[in-house]
């Protein structure tokens, strides 16, 4: 192969990270808006608006003042990125912060010679009550919110706590990107489309997000467990993703 | 309709400040054997529940429906008249430490609750 041709191949490839994705029409639902919400839900690489399929999630849920309710069968499938994904109107019958999450099915990257099951969640406000804000769902992998994941000024910071089964993971690494919808900008390197923070020994990660819009951020760890592909033991990659909107700061 | 007749109560309740210590107003209509009852919620933003304040109910051309007091858990109820309900209700709430939270009950929110 020449090296104009692996070039070409190394440009084709997206440099950015996968992510599961529950973006709501607005994380913060005042009554004026009214009495739902809009979700979509994609898997994707964010920064590029590189959507990928996602097959029917193993699991869809809403919890709200600790209560879970299943929304699996009420998803709509939709293209999302140009690939299927789905899209949910969920109807907000009582304030307080109501927590939407997905558990994918694990999903085969080649590339990466493993499994990837990113377990994503969305926290969104209704009717101006922030009551539950930092809930923790109990997934097997999740950022559990220290700094309330909506509300935030571009500039912020944001903090959270990886946990994996239930305990935090000391010096997680944890993938940031922002979501560029309609490639509002543009990384002066492939490095900056994904950035990276290590949490610390408590698990507890921070990050200053530099703009207004919707940031991902996913903490990556292995599975203690292989699945099977094509009769060989893989690894399988677990993330915990949450998306967080920040604002942005308005002069007068 | 009934947002342009609240207008002036919105304006209101809008143009003061954002306080550290909001009241927040839900109210909805609950179905019970002795017909449509309306419930009303308070709670301060730090999730505290007001324990003294007053309940005042417009309807949508701003005319006084009633007054209630607040319950020790935050809470008003009083029955739906769907005549005065038919264009929506504004429900403003008036802690005693004068805090003000307001919520609209849209026609269609009361006919959800029915």
């Amino acid at each position: 192969m020449t090296r104009l041709a692996i070039l070409a191949l190394l440009a084709a490839t997206p440099a950015a990270a996968h992510y599961g994705m529950i973006i709501p029409s607005d994380p913060m639902i005042s009554q004026e808006d009214g009495r739902s919400v809009d979700l979509t839900i994609s898997f994707s690489h964010p920064f590029e608006e590189d959507g990928m399929i996602l097959e029917r999630p193993q699991a869809f849920s809403v919890t709200h003042e600790g209560e879970a309710t299943d929304l699996l069968g009420d998803l709509s499938e939709a293209t999302v990125m140009d690939e299927p994904g789905y899209t949910l109107t969920y109807g907000l019958d009582r304030p307080g912060t109501h927590v939407f999450a997905m558990t994918p099915v694990p999903y085969w990257e080649p590339a990466e010679d493993a499994f990837i099951q990113h377990f994503t969640k969305t926290y969104v406000s209704a009717y101006g009550d922030d009551e539950g804000w930092d809930a923790e769902l109990g997934l097997r992998t999740e950022i559990v919110p220290l700094t309330k994941p909506f509300g935030l000024w571009a500039g912020n910071v944001f903090q959270g706590i990886v946990h994996l089964d239930g305990a935090p993971v000391p010096f997680a690494e944890v993938e940031v990107e922002f979501y560029n919808k309609g490639q509002q900008t543009s990384a002066p390197s492939d490095l900056m489309i994904t950035q990276t923070v290590k949490a610390d020994g408590n698990g507890v990660f921070t990050y200053a997000a530099p703009s207004a819009g919707w940031w991902g951020f996913a903490a990556l760890n292995t599975a203690p467990e292989t699945m099977d592909y094509e009769g060989e033991d893989k690894a399988v990659e677990l993330g915990a993703v949450i998306w967080v909107r920040f604002e942005e700061w308005i002069t007068r | 309709m009934i947002r342009t007749c609240l207008a002036a109560i919105l304006t209101l309740a809008l143009s003061g400040p954002a306080l550290a210590h909001r009241v927040n107003v839900f109210a909805s209509v609950e179905a019970t054997d002795a017909g449509d009852v309306v419930v009303v919620e308070a709670k301060f933003s730090t999730g505290r529940i007001p324990t003294l304040g007053e309940v005042r109910v417009e309807d949508a051309d701003g005319n006084l429906i009633g007054t209630h007091a607040l319950q020790d858990d935050g809470t008003a109820r009083f029955p739906l008249d769907p005549v005065a309900a038919s264009g929506g209700m504004a429900i403003t709430v008036t802690t005693d430490d004068d805090h003000e939270g307001y919520w609209i009950l849209t026609p269609t929110d009361i006919a959800g609750g029915s």
